[in-house]
């Protein structure tokens, strides 16, 4: 049997979690039998954790404890401005931390963005142990393709958090045309992959060919997605509202996330409908009117003109990297559209006019990601697959020198696994050590750009100036993971260290996480009635047990097969809720148990009564 | 693997571009990329990610990236162009003799393609607008085979054909400014190569074309005005270092550069003004300071 390994679409809105099994990706359903999680993780009024679908649910409710779009967070700074903007746009509360990482606040406890993060893995987890009744331990995790190297260590962490061992990260395009290509065999294709999520675009060229997918360019934008089409509908709500009755709806919570609700339901209902109708009433109240209402109409139309500047951000992404990949629109064999902003009838036709093709339809653009990231875990685990990503790095990696300018090493759109050196020489007369300090990004100011790491050269041999010679050398690795070494040319002498973007956790911070995460799990599983509500079910199991061979006689003496089958079908439910530890619904179907063998036992009897006469 | 890799190892250095992709060097474009992208199924370090290979992990990293280099000079024409002519000697008797073929084969291709091209020309009407744009389909296969020259060619023809269709012009200008850049980085190669053999003049201007091709390369703006400067010429360096300092303002190489070249003019001023800016960027850096105190 092949090792077990899933595959994670963990969406800024929404989440995917799927696996290749018995040789085909294939998307797991969660315990409620639904194909996407929502990310959304709450801490209800009695302290439980919520997470999916029911924290989604009570939303409106609990919109100070419920926790949204935790991916725009993750790795980044407090101070950085992203942050600052979508603080404003979310419900719950979000705090520095001490080293200028954001932390929300749920209740009693701060946590940082990975935790969260690890909340919902830990539920897509349970989701697939559930589906395959094993542990499951391997996973593979999809980022954005333009996430830079801090965002993608957090995802990492996140992964370990939730008791995962993330055997990489990979882009979402990328896992979306693996999707895509996948028992495409020996086609040779170029195709390009428009990914516009709930809270990021990207924009990816590559090449394929007798299985291997060869990335050819990659770029995005971290911060355009739906949920920024959601809020200028928000905005248009709100704004008239407030010119009208001088109530910022958006500055009350609760108000903003029915606003949000509301918007993004218009939103997707205007995919297939001219127009739709918005009413939110009692929306708000004042002393003087009383309850407030909104009541509105938008229209498609209306939809594209606010709109219209973030398809053209997008598109003109779409431009830059056709420019980096050296092709022409029309080069291209195919479009795949990925991400649930894509049904935007607008994004449709933009994406159709400038490439003069019809997109293709031949995946799912809520699915793609996560069976694409299970499919690059079965290439990695699994002996059988005949599948191979070339991928890139999708920023240039380079030094601050003299000036505080930035001096690129590798640019993007490398192939990695890969490596290049740079020579350093002393400046001081003497000089025993070097600082260096390793950035990642475009601009021509280092310090615009993303900072991985510094480090110091020591030991140096003591010579003039210009005397030492170091040649440093930085290596990506195929996980893209960073790593410097540093070479004395004349002595030979060898330093090396690993650049680790920080996520904002400390190894002791990520390590106590971890535990909390597992006794909450195991806490998860030991429902204090569990162990009572499983005794009784393995009592009532062997009593069916008993009577079984009894019924089979009374089934065929007028009783009948269906009340046999009733009973079985109840019995394996059970069944699998012992083995699950699901508390709640053993619960229930102990009742039903208890019901169905008071009922067969009389007509049993009554049965017997009658053979007896 | 494990044999395959010791055999590269032992053969090293001695293998040319064409025998890591293992593909003759009469090959074009397409079939070096689908060489390189089977090769990587073999030998990019995913393929053998489940299992342990201890002391030979290294060693595949290694041959995969000199693959991908390989992969990198060969997909482009320029620069396999380029790699062709300065390796011919280092290829192996069969690959330099299809090398040569290559460039004779060129050549008449060249000339037929021309003659064809000049027949299409002579189209009348509307007939002009099909044969554009059947070149122009012509000039997108040969850029993604990487046969550049051609589909500029390609693309010539198509625009004197149809001059108002904008892709046409919009893909030719997208070209020819890759063929700049591309040239520019192989005359950055061979200067630098004169350059370290002390040969100043042809090394100056080997940098002299290579900035004329790129005009935003610092590289060689700075390379002319050292060679310039070796070779006795201080105005002309002098002009070239003030070129690379307007281009990249904060690059402390080109200003101490400038600054030695105006302290040999005589110009005082102008040197000390550069010095100073120099210590900005760089405080403690000791040349500038002995510089300025000298003036």
């Amino acid at each position: 049997m092949a090792e077990l390994v899933i595959g994670i679409d963990l969406g800024t809105t929404n989440s995917v979690v799927a696996s290749v099994h018995g040789g085909s990706p294939t998307v797991i359903p969660n315990r409620s039998g639904y194909r996407l999680t929502p990310s959304v993780v709450a801490l209800a009024r009695n302290g439980k954790r919520l997470v999916g679908a029911l924290a989604r649910r009570q939303a409106v409710t609990n919109a100070e404890r419920t926790v949204v779009a935790v991916k725009r967070l993750m790795g980044r700074r407090f101070s950085s401005k992203s942050v600052q903007d979508s603080l404003a746009r979310l419900p719950y509360t979000v705090v520095a931390g001490d080293r200028d990482d954001p932390r929300i606040v749920l209740g009693e406890q701060h946590l940082s963005p990975p935790e969260v993060s690890a909340m919902v893995l830990t539920e897509l987890r349970l989701d697939a142990e559930a589906f395959f009744g094993e542990a499951v331990t391997k996973a593979v995790i999809t980022v954005p393709a333009y996430f830079n190297d801090g965002q993608r260590a957090a995802t990492k962490d996140a992964g370990r958090i939730a008791g995962l061992d993330v055997i990489r990260i990979i882009n979402e395009p990328t896992a979306a045309s693996l999707a895509y290509g996948f028992g495409k065999g020996q086609q040779e294709k170029q195709l390009a992959v428009f990914d516009l999520g709930g809270g990021t675009f990207d924009f990816t060229v590559l090449h394929m060919f007798k299985g291997v997918f060869e990335v050819e360019a990659t770029g995005g934008d971290t911060l355009l997605g739906g949920e920024d089409f959601d809020a200028r509908i928000v905005d248009w709500l709100a704004e008239p509202f407030k010119e009208k009755h001088g109530i910022d709806l958006r500055t009350d919570k609760m108000a903003l996330q029915r606003l949000r609700d509301a918007a993004e339901k218009a939103k997707c209902e205007l995919s297939s409908l001219k127009q739709v109708e918005i009413n939110l009433p009692f929306i708000s109240a004042t002393p003087k009117s009383g309850a407030l209402h909104l009541q509105s109409t938008l229209t498609r139309e209306q939809l594209e003109k606010l709109t219209g500047d973030l398809i053209q951000r997008c598109l003109r992404v779409c431009e830059q990297v056709m420019d980096d990949a050296k092709v022409q629109a029309s080069q291209l064999g195919d479009i795949l559209l990925v991400g649930g902003q894509t049904r935007m009838p607008k994004i449709q036709e933009s994406v159709k006019s400038l490439f003069g093709r019809d997109p293709s339809k031949s995946v799912n653009p809520d699915e793609a990601v996560a069976l694409g990231a299970a499919i690059q875990g079965s290439m990695l685990l699994h002996e059988e697959s005949d599948m191979l990503l070339l991928d890139v790095t999708p920023h240039s990696l380079g030094i601050t020198i003299a000036g505080g300018f930035f001096q690129r090493i590798i640019p993007k759109n490398t192939t990695v696994p890969t490596s290049a050196h740079h020579v350093f020489t002393t400046v001081k007369d003497d000089q025993t050590s070097a600082k260096i300090t390793v950035v990642q990004g475009e601009d021509e100011v280092a310090a615009k750009n993303e900072l991985l790491g510094e480090f110091m050269l020591t030991g140096l041999r003591k010579a003039p100036r210009g005397g030492v010679d170091i040649d440093v050398i930085f290596d990506i690795s195929a996980d893209g993971i960073v790593s410097v070494s540093a070479i004395d040319v004349q002595t030979g002498v060898r330093q090396s260290i690993t650049v680790t973007a920080s996520s904002g956790l400390t190894e002791e911070e990520i390590q106590s996480a971890t535990k909390t995460n597992e006794d909450w799990m195991l806490g998860q599983k030991e429902d204090p009635d569990f162990q009572d509500r499983k005794t009784k079910a393995e009592d009532l199991f062997r009593e069916f047990e008993a009577l079984w061979p009894r019924l089979t006689r009374a089934a065929q003496n007028g009783l009948g097969q269906e009340p046999l089958q009733r009973a079985q079908a109840a019995l394996s439910v059970a069944r699998l809720q012992v083995a699950q530890k699901e508390s709640e619904g053993l619960a229930g179907s102990i009742d039903r148990l208890e019901r169905m063998l008071g009922a067969l036992k009389g007509a049993v009897e009554r049965g017997l009564g009658q053979e007896g006469r | 693997m494990q044999r395959e890799l010791r055999d590269l190892e032992s053969r090293g250095d001695a293998l040319s571009h064409y025998q890591l992709l293992g593909v003759t060097a009469d090959v074009e474009g397409a079939v070096v990329r689908r060489a390189y992208l089977e090769r990587s199924k073999r030998f990019h370090p995913d393929a053998w990610y489940r299992r342990d290979l201890g002391e030979f992990g290294p060693l595949l990293t290694k041959w995969f990236q000199r693959m991908v280099v390989a992969y990198e000079v060969l997909s482009d024409e320029e620069t396999r162009a380029a790699y062709d002519s300065e390796n011919k000697r280092h290829l192996s008797d069969a690959d330099r003799r299809a090398v040569e073929l290559r460039e004779l084969s060129r050549a008449e291709q060249d000339r037929r393609e021309r003659e064809r091209r000049a027949r299409l020309l002579r189209t009348k009407g509307f007939a002009r607008i099909g044969a554009a744009r059947g070149l122009f389909a012509e000039a997108v296969t040969l850029a993604a085979n990487g046969e550049r020259m051609q589909a500029i060619a390609a693309l010539k023809a198509a625009r004197e054909l149809d001059p108002n269709r904008r892709e046409i012009a919009s893909r030719l200008a997208e070209l020819e400014r890759d063929q700049a850049k591309a040239r520019a980085a192989s005359a950055l190669v061979s200067a630098r190569e004169r350059e370290v053999h002390q040969q100043w003049a042809s090394a100056q201007s080997a940098y002299v074309s290579a900035f004329q091709l790129d005009s935003r390369n610092t590289v060689a703006a700075l390379g002319a005005a050292r060679c310039a400067f070796a070779s006795g010429d201080v105005q002309t360096a002098a002009t070239w270092a003030g070129r690379a300092v307007e281009l990249h303002p904060g690059d402390v190489a080109s200003r101490m550069l400038l600054a030695k070249l105006f302290a040999a003019q005589a110009l005082k001023a102008k040197a000390r003004a550069e010095l100073k800016v120099v210590l900005e960027l760089v405080p403690d850096h000791k040349e500038a300071r002995a510089l300025l105190k000298g003036l």
